[in-house]
């Protein structure tokens, strides 16, 4: 099994330092798309396979939370897993991501967290019983 | 055979080692395995960086977390080692109580590794870092396991 993933965030930057955690991290990366907001994230959602979504929130065009919102009001894409990755510190917000399902993340992070969360909601296990 | 290693030392070693190291407080402690040639090794370094002294570092670059850590990855490799394979484990970078605030030397010891660690494309695989203890390691150059007590 490989995993397709989205990532969505208006740095380019911060979209490279995702990518290069993801494949340090080990996971079964499939292929990877690249999005610079919600907009464009749904339009590749609606052309490619995606297992996995790693979103930030504040991004111009469509902001990560309009793209939850909309993600699952979509039969076909509202079960894919997401990741939100923000500086976002708000509690209530936080909050309202957590009732949609999606996993946090804060920036700035570390590859392990990635990597740590992703196996935790996809459901992927260790590949080896950490001494922690 | 058991190996002890020293403050700004390291050691690599094979199948039927065991290295251990005493006394990591806010230094690093960094153990590196790969599981399938069966090779690794443990450096206990002292201080983040090379630069606040650069003799010391080139007669003994275990001291520093820059010039250590890239060494310990390198000498396994010579010795079979793979560093795509390598499982990396981090112990130590406490900060003891009554230490100035101002040095926080375990935090840097533990920043520092986590840029080279980034540069290197590689993860830690666990950790047991920060709070005041004092850290034992025993690192089983057969298993790759690594025990950690203080
Ligand atoms: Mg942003």
């Amino acid at each position: 099994m490989s995993i397709n993933v989205l990532i969505v965030d208006d740095s380019g930057v911060m979209r490279a330092m995702i990518l290069k955690s993801l494949r340090m991290s080990g996971l079964p990366l499939g292929e990877t798309h690249q999005a610079a907001n919600g907009q464009e994230g749904l339009d590749v959602l609606n052309q490619h396979w995606v297992d996995l979504v790693i979103v930030d929130i504040n991004m111009p065009v469509m902001n990560g939370e309009e793209m939850i919102d909309r993600m699952r009001e979509s039969p076909e894409i509202k079960d894919i897993p997401i990741v939100v990755i923000s500086t976002e510190g708000s509690k209530t917000r936080l909050e309202k991501l957590q009732q949609k399902g999606a996993a946090f993340i804060h920036k700035p992070f570390s590859p392990e967290t990635i990597r740590d969360t992703i196996r935790d909601i996809m459901n992927l296990g260790g590949d080896d019983e950490g001494a922690d | 055979m058991r190996h002890i290693v020293l403050v700004g030392n390291m050691k690599v070693g094979k199948k039927g080692d065991v290295i251990v190291t005493y006394a990591l407080g806010t230094s690093l402690g960094l153990m590196a395995y790969d599981p399938v040639s069966q090779v690794g090794g443990l450096l206990h370094a002292m201080l983040p960086l090379s630069r606040s002294d650069p003799q010391k570092a080139e007669t003994n670059p275990c001291i520093f977390v820059d010039t250590g850590v890239p060494k310990l990855f390198k000498e396994i490799c010579d010795m079979g080692g793979q560093k795509s394979r390598l499982v990396v484990r981090a112990a130590g970078c406490s900060r003891p109580l009554g230490e100035n605030e101002m040095f926080k030397i375990g935090e840097r010891n533990y920043s520092v590794l986590k840029k080279i660690l980034w540069k290197n494309s590689i993860l830690l695989e666990s950790e047991d870092i920060g709070g005041t203890a004092n850290r034992t390691v025993h690192f089983d150059l057969s298993t790759g396991e690594v025990a950690i007590t203080s």
